[in-house]
């Protein structure tokens, strides 16, 4: 079975009550595989999902159910430069990544 | 760090979130779990240096007043593995990751005794408690303009 992380999903309800995350635009800065950004997306969420690891992006994108393909773009990145327009953003969610 | 918050701050829509998710500042509790009762075999000595760092980058943009606090929360997480050779994956993965973490061969040897001896299903868990910071983003050209007088 591997390593299952939080397995009673105590980070998505911290994160259901933040805000109504659907239909709203995140980007997730330090997504590594994309455990927290299927949750996100399930939340109903469109996530820009960036890891500066090409690795785990790959692995990523090979996990991407395609129920979430529209929702979800991963990419590879830094969180000191974003490749994104100013103000463009209604979260940022910085995942064990600060 | 501060300038990774900086340029979230600059991508974020007036109004919008920051949520910073990260682990607790304690070490790691390290047992085996059997009929859901958790017996405690050590813990992790990982370094905290990283997160006091990112706890004084959030303090930094705080006080810039290119955020406000909101909200914090404290919760429980877990990591479940059913193998030793789960808990070395988990181990090798920590010290990929460049936390500076002191070799864990007591630790693994106490976890693989008690693996032996315990009988029956038993789970090895970690456990460590998440912290999240919730920020608003303020609107900074109001700031500089001085018209809406934030106090700083």
């Amino acid at each position: 079975m591997g390593i299952r992380i939080d397995p009673e999903q105590n980070e998505v309800r911290a994160l259901e009550r933040v805000t109504n995350w659907r239909r709203e635009r995140v980007v997730e800065i330090g997504c590594g595989d994309g455990r927290l950004t299927l949750r996100l997306a399930r939340l109903g969420a469109f996530v820009h999902a960036i890891d500066p690891d090409a690795k785990l992006i790959r692995t990523a994108r090979r996990n991407l159910p395609s129920r979430f393909a529209k929702r979800i773009r991963y990419h590879v990145g830094q969180a000191e430069h974003l490749n994104h327009a100013n103000e463009s953003f209604d979260l940022v969610v910085f995942a064990w990544a600060l | 760090m501060v300038h990774a918050l900086r340029e979230a701050h600059r991508v974020l829509k007036p109004n919008g979130i920051l949520i910073d998710l990260r682990p607790a500042l304690v070490h790691r509790r390290v047992g085996i779990e059997r009929a859901g009762r958790f017996r405690q075999l050590g813990r992790m000595y990982e370094s905290l240096d990283d997160d006091r760092a990112a706890n004084r980058s959030v303090a930094s943009v705080l006080r810039a007043g290119l955020f406000r606090a909101e909200w914090h929360t404290r919760f429980s997480c877990r990591r479940v593995m059913d193998s030793l050779s789960d808990f070395r994956t988990f181990i090798d993965e920590f010290v990929a990751l460049g936390t500076d973490l002191p070799p864990h061969d007591r630790l693994i040897h106490r976890v693989q005794r008690a693996l032996e001896t315990t009988g029956s299903t038993k789970k090895i868990v970690v456990r460590g408690p998440l912290t999240m910071n919730v920020l608003r983003k303020r609107d900074v050209a109001a700031l500089e303009g001085g018209s809406h007088g934030f106090g700083l």
